[in-house]
Formats: C-alpha cells, sequence, structure tokens
C-alpha cells in the first residue's frame, strides 16, 4: 500500500515525516507545528533560512528540515 | 570613569558571563542572572522536542541581555560553523561562543578545529568569543585570526577546580591584545577573584552557581568575587616577599 498522494507533499522535519500543505511556507511550518518562542532556527537541506524569509520561502516535497531553538547551556 | 569591559566596542559594566545551563527551573536562572547583575549570558541551540517543545528560555532571560549562542554539541569546525550560521539566520545575535569538543570525558576544546572555525567565522561577520586551551600561542592565534577576547579555561568544565592553569592563563594575560575570559572550571567566588586579581578581564560561570545549594546566593557572591578581584587588581597587588615585613613600629617597644 502507498499513499502516492502523501509522499508527493513528503517532507522531513527533525527528523520525522511530514505532510505538505499546498504552498506551505516555513512560518506556515511553524504555525502547524505549535512552535513558540522568539527565536525559531530554521534549516532547510542544511542552509539556515534567514528569519526575515520565513514567509516567502516555500517549502518542497524531499526537504529536509531542522528547527531549532535556544535553550539552556553554558 | 566606570572601568568598563568592551568586546568587539561594546562596553559592559559586568566582568561576570553566565552560562543558563543546569539551573532547576527557568525562575531560579532568571534570579541568579539578576543577582549576578551580568549583562551577557550563554545560551545553546538544539533541535525542537515536536512532542514537547518546552518553553521558551529566552523568554526567562532579561532583555537588555546579550544572548551569546554557543556551539556545544560540535565536533568539527564545519558543525560549529553550521550551529553559528542557524543561530544568526534565526535572529541570534552574531556574537558566538565558539566551542569545537570531541572529548565527552575532558570536554577539552579541539584547537585545529577551533582556530579553522573562528577564522570562517570571523571572516563571516561574527563576534567570534573562543572557548580554547589555556594555551597562550593558541590565544595568538586566534586574536590573530580576529577574535575579539579569548576564553582558556581553568580546570575542565564543571569540574569545579579552579585556576589549575594558573601559569598559562597568566602568559595569555601578559600577551594578548584582546581581551581575556576565563571560561570553566571555576568552582568558587575565590578562584573568580584570583582571576580577576591576575589581570583576566572577565570570567564565564555555570556550573559553580547553577549547582550551588542556594545558585542565587552564589551569584551573588560570584558577582562580589569578580568585583573584588578586580578592584584588587587596579588598586596593585603587593609583591610577595619570602621574609616577614612588619606592620607596626620596630622602635619604641616598651621593653622590660
Amino acid at each position: 500500500m502507498t499513499r502516492v498522494s502523501g509522499r508527493e507533499r513528503s517532507i522531513v522535519v527533525n527528523g520525522r515525516a511530514h505532510e505538505l500543505e499546498r504552498g506551505e511556507t516555513v512560518a506556515r511550518l511553524l504555525e502547524r507545528l505549535g512552535f513558540e518562542g522568539r527565536y525559531a532556527l530554521v534549516e532547510r537541506n542544511r542552509e539556515p533560512v534567514e528569519r526575515e524569509r520565513f514567509d516567502e520561502t516555500e517549502l518542497e516535497k524531499g526537504d529536509e528540515v531542522v528547527v531549532a531553538r535556544p535553550v539552556a547551556g553554558g | 570613569m566606570a572601568d568598563m569591559l568592551t568586546i568587539a566596542g561594546r562596553p559592559f559594566r559586568s566582568r561576570l558571563i553566565l552560562g543558563t545551563g543546569k539551573y532547576d527551573d527557568f525562575a531560579t536562572m532568571r534570579a541568579a542572572v539578576d543577582a549576578s547583575s551580568c549583562e551577557m549570558v550563554t545560551v545553546a541551540v538544539r533541535r525542537v522536542d515536536l512532542d514537547d517543545p518546552g518553553l521558551d528560555i529566552t523568554g526567562a532571560l532579561p532583555d537588555d541581555a546579550l544572548l551569546l549562542p554557543n556551539t556545544s554539541g560540535a565536533e568539527t569546525a564545519a558543525e560549529a560553523v553550521r550551529l553559528a550560521r542557524l543561530a544568526r539566520a534565526g535572529g541570534l545575535p552574531d556574537w558566538i561562543k565558539l566551542e569545537v569538543i570531541p572529548d565527552p570525558r575532558y570536554l577539552l576544546p579541539d584547537p585545529v578545529e577551533t582556530l579553522r572555525a573562528a577564522e570562517e567565522l570571523a571572516d563571516d561577520g561574527f563576534t567570534v568569543l573562543p572557548y580554547m586551551h589555556a594555551d597562550p600561542v593558541m590565544a595568538q592565534r586566534l586574536e590573530a585570526v580576529g577574535c575579539p577576547a579569548v576564553m582558556p579555561l581553568a580546570a575542565p568544565i564543571g569540574s569545579g577546580r579552579g585556576l589549575k592553569l594558573r601559569d598559562a592563563i597568566r602568559i595569555i594575560i601578559e600577551q594578548a591584545g584582546v581581551p581575556v575570559v576565563v571560561d570553566a572550571g571555576l568552582g568558587a567566588p575565590s578562584h573568580a577573584a584570583e582571576s580577576m586579581e591576575m589581570g583576566a578581564d572577565a570570567v564565564l560561570v555555570n556550573t559553580a552557581i547553577a549547582r550551588a545549594s542556594d545558585p542565587v546566593r552564589m551569584a551573588r557572591a560570584f558577582r562580589l568575587g569578580v568585583e573584588s578581584g578586580r578592584e584588587a587588581f587596579l588598586a596593585g597587588v603587593i609583591a610577595e616577599s619570602e621574609i616577614a615585613a612588619a606592620s607596626s613600629p620596630t622602635t619604641g617597644v616598651l621593653g622590660s
């Protein structure tokens, strides 16, 4: 059983499969993930995405995305 | 005129930098940061746990504190550069505490990878504050590639052992053309005071405060230790002598 339609829109976010909406941007991804906080640190295919471009950066099938954030550390 | 610490043209009143790791909760961390009067705090960068995103640490930190992202977790220059660029792209400051640590037991930094990353990041416009072994030659090399401060370790991270590398740090201070921040290994305010007395420009403390029985009180104690040591350095500590020198008059003794 293959879900072709799903696979066509699938990306990987922090190692987990994520089904894209049509035209899903980085900003929309963060919204769908329920991300809260001042700093979302986003990498797309190992390239950092500038915060100013979250609204306009559309994700594409097969993308590998990392969403990180500042945490406690020394 | 106020005695300010200046790094890369930015002035700081406080010579104490705090790490934010290992606190029991954000409220305690915030209270410790406030009690320390520090103006710069480190944070790490990690993937978000999508099942349990947790709270945003930056919401618990003072708005006017300079956030200093670190590159902890990086074992190579490439990994450190990746972390720094990710942090900057996401809106964190372009100041970075560079640490490249391949060794989990002693957490000692890799000098070759650290220098490589420092050069690349400095060329890319970052203000690079490198965590480094107490190696005077390495300090010079890091300064030469554009680091506006160097941060030698006093003893292994979190060990609380104090200024085990005192003699090497003294040489670094003597030769440095940039501020020297003693980072890692300090366990007590007296260690911080001793660092400052010998001319360090600042100290960075995390575990000694976060794991104290009363972190907020210990943060205050470190603030006082740093201020005390700095004042003593500016006042000029007397030279040591092999023999005694009487403090009371040696004439006019009553006699028998």
